[in-house]
């Protein structure tokens, strides 16, 4: 058990001193499969606003939870340019069910299909759901890892900081 | 003068080159001596067209796996319109995993990367994949010497090389796929006796989309060779069939699945046999099965194993809303093997008789059903939510005795019924706090039913239980309640207390816990509880600190119709950090 407690120690430490640090994580230029059957880029899908990228899967039940707000989002702020892309990390086994579920629950954001998790470990998400908030240059605004009720509060505060920043910059453009 | 130029071409190139990882920690150690201390770290990094994935693990030893300490994955890439071309380990997919379908899932050690290079060109309406490497794909397996619930005993490398083009033509989509192995089999203790097997596999997929449905079919035809005598011999010839339907309603939409594989007919005693019996479905291959992943604990613990080598199958799926707050989902899924069983004279295993393509519930074919349904409600601005399901699965483990005579018939075999109750409830109160709870409540039967018919009469029809009570009597069922109750404070944390109760001992499995402090604190002292508490803190957006006291009951754990016996946890600490970076 002293190793546990000595890790613990060392990890919390190490964690908050991390934390202060912030730097700008670009995503790579990478092709998304969509749900259509169509690809895109991730540079065309940020054309006309941020995106708010949801990683989820069929058997994932908070990740369910949270695409009923995630579609709330995505009709609120779409004016603005603001997207929803909810990428399924589904493999084979499960993935012809994907079409059937978002069909059936009527959402209108855009849905990808990463089977084999490449836009997924690309995106650094290893938590299921896992949200990365990415503004119109590529660039990560937020990432946020699972999800409990309440934690929708937060994301839509998130979305609105970054429609703020952005509007700014193109005010001063 | 060097130095200065290469330090100034480094630092350019840097300056232009995006950054990203991330890091998962866990260490854990229990009192019974299961301990495990791992880190995976994995770095992605940009230049132009260029990415580049780095997976490093420093383990000693991993929850699961072998110890690794240094590069466990790495990939280059480049990615400029429509060609892709990808060096290092590889994770692809072909249609929907029939021919290919290489996956790492470290919750079952599961790996069968593909070490090499493949090349891509993708147009608008047609793409076409080189693909060309190794793949070292280790198994468990108890037909191999050194068993072991946590390491992989048994290893087999595949040299492999293939294509798959697809074309586009307006709504319709058609494609091929070829792939061979070259495999150097170990057939048993001695790792230098192996047999030379070559593998092919041939595809055909077509697809049609349109907004009211859409369909997918794949055909596939596998051929093996075995080297002898300085030429390759014809070993064994199977085929598989997957077809997918989906149909979309105003309210519903009905998805249907269906499995045909009939990559090899092995006895009901060696089916899983993966060292004796070889040249039949790959392990690179993981194409769909006709089995629901379900969400709650419970079930997913009496999944059925499919076998890829022989199942015949379909689900078929019916999800939609009854209104804006009510939604529900049934699924009923069936398969069995594709021809019964029979002993003869000699008590060998011989194929009986061919059944029909579509799957019934006769047991000499070892069959599995089940049936799930679910209602989830929502209301309140989606602060409450509640759901509840019922599950109804039968499945035909294992066929024991089937001897038939003109007049009589003996049968044996294990079954395994439940049902299955999973309810999920939460509330947030709109000020970041929020609690959930899971209760699930499961009524298993396993055993061995025993039929005798001779003359048109039946003489024995009975069930045997392996479960028994505290005094060593027989009962016909076990109990399992799993509780889980959560209070979270959005978006910081949340903790979680699980209770994890069976009613009785199976006969011949191990499973009683060490009643643990926690347990004691909370008055509930058997032995047959498996009782922790875990906090999850989020110290930023991009960190994750998770700590769990107590134990956990383990056992099968299945991901995508494949499964592992994960060990018990008792009385010990589980420490977790993943960052973003």
């Amino acid at each position: 058990m002293k190793n546990i407690l000595y890790f613990t120690i060392s990890l919390l430490i190490i964690s908050f001193l991390y934390a202060g640090q912030k730097r700008d994580m670009m995503i790579p230029d990478m092709l998304i499969k969509l749900i259509d059957g169509e690809q895109a880029r991730l540079s065309s899908l940020l054309e006309d606003g941020p995106i708010l990228v949801e990683f989820w899967a069929t058997w994932c039940a908070p990740c369910k939870k949270e695409m009923i707000f995630l579609e709330e989002f995505h009709k609120k702020y779409s004016e603005t340019g603001f997207r929803v892309l909810a990428i399924s990390t589904d493999s084979p086994k499960s993935m012809s069910k994907v079409k059937s579920y978002i069909r059936a629950k009527k959402y209108s954001f855009l849905v990808g299909l990463d089977p084999n998790q490449e836009v997924a470990k690309k995106m650094n998400a290893m938590l299921l759901p896992t949200v990365v908030l990415i503004d119109s240059d590529r660039k990560v605004s937020w990432y946020h890892q699972g999800f409990v009720p309440g934690d929708e509060k937060e994301i839509e505060a998130q979305i609105l900081k970054l429609l703020d920043l952005e509007h700014t910059n193109e005010s001063e453009k | 003068m060097k130095r200065i130029i290469l330090f100034i071409t480094i630092s350019s190139i840097y300056a232009q080159m995006s950054f990203t990882g991330n890091t998962e920690t866990r260490i854990g150690e229990s009192s019974s001596g299961y301990y495990y201390n791992e880190t995976l770290i994995n770095t992605n990094l940009q230049y132009g067209a260029f990415t580049n994935w780095i997976q490093l693990e420093y383990s000693d030893p991993p929850e699961l796996g072998r110890s690794i300490n240094g590069v466990r994955k790495l990939r280059l890439e480049y990615d400029n319109g429509p060609i892709q071309l990808k060096l290092g380990d590889l994770y692809e997919i072909w249609g929907r995993g029939l021919v290919l379908n290489s996956v790492d899932d470290q919750s079952i050690d599961r790996d069968t990367a593909i070490r090499g290079l493949t090349l891509i060109y993708n147009i608008d309406s047609f793409s076409s994949q080189f693909i060309a490497g190794k793949a070292d794909i280790s198994q468990s397996t108890i037909n191999a010497l050194g068993f072991n619930n946590r390491k992989h005993n048994y290893q087999v490398s595949h040299n492999l090389y293939g294509l798959n083009i697809q074309k586009l033509f307006g709504n319709h989509n058609l494609g091929f796929s070829f792939l061979q192995g070259l495999e150097k089999h170990p057939v048993n203790t001695f790792p230098s006796d192996t047999i030379d097997i070559k593998n092919q596999l041939h595809s055909l997929n077509y697809s049609y989309m349109n907004s009211l449905f859409d369909y997918y079919v794949e055909y596939i035809m596998s051929r093996s060779y075995e080297f002898e005598e300085e030429t390759w011999k014809s070993h064994d010839n199977g085929k598989g069939m997957y077809g997918n339907l989906n149909l979309y309603f105003n309210l519903f939409s009905l998805n249907l699945e269906y499995i045909n594989y009939r990559y090899a007919t092995i006895d009901p005693i060696s089916r899983f046999n993966i060292v004796d019996y070889y040249g039949h479905n790959q392990p690179y291959q993981n194409p769909p099965v006709a089995v629901y992943i379900h969400e709650n604990i419970l079930m997913n613990r009496i999944s059925h194993q499919t076998d890829f080598n022989n199942e015949v199958g379909y689900k078929a799926e019916l999800i939609g809303s009854f209104s804006e707050n009510i939604e529900f989902l049934s699924i009923f899924s069936q398969s069995n093997r594709t021809h019964s069983w029979a002993m003869d004279e000699n008590y060998m295993w011989k194929k009986d008789q061919k059944l029909s393509s579509f799957p019934s519930f006769n047991p000499v074919a070892m069959p599995f059903k089940e049936f799930y349904t679910e209602l989830t409600f929502h209301t309140l601005q989606n602060n409450l939510f509640i759901k509840l399901g019922y599950a109804d699965m039968k499945d035909i483990v294992d066929l024991l005795q089937n001897t038939v005579t003109d007049t009589s018939q003996s049968l044996t075999y294990s079954i395994s019924s439940a049902k299955t109750v999973p309810l999920n409830l939460s509330y947030s109160f709109g000020n970041g706090w929020s609690i959930e709870s899971k209760i699930e409540l499961q009524w298993l039967k396993k055993g061995y039913r025993w039929y005798e018919e001779k003359n048109n009469q039946i003489i024995a029809d009975s069930l045997m239980s392996i479960f028994l009570d505290d005094d060593g009597k027989r009962l016909d069922q076990e109990k399992n309640t799993f509780i889980s109750f959560t209070v979270s404070k959005s978006p910081k944390w949340s903790l979680t207390l699980t209770s994890d109760k069976t009613s009785v001992k199976e006969s011949f499995l191990e499973n009683n816990s060490v009643v643990n402090p926690l347990e004691k604190l909370l008055g509930i002292n058997q032995e047959k509880n498996w009782v922790n508490v875990e906090f999850v803190y989020h110290l930023t957006s991009t960190m994750r600190f998770s700590l769990l006291y107590g134990s956990l009951k383990g056992g099968l754990l299945c991901a995508n119709g494949v499964c592992r016996i994960i060990e018990p946890f008792d009385d010990g600490f589980k420490v977790g950090l993943s960052t973003i970076f």
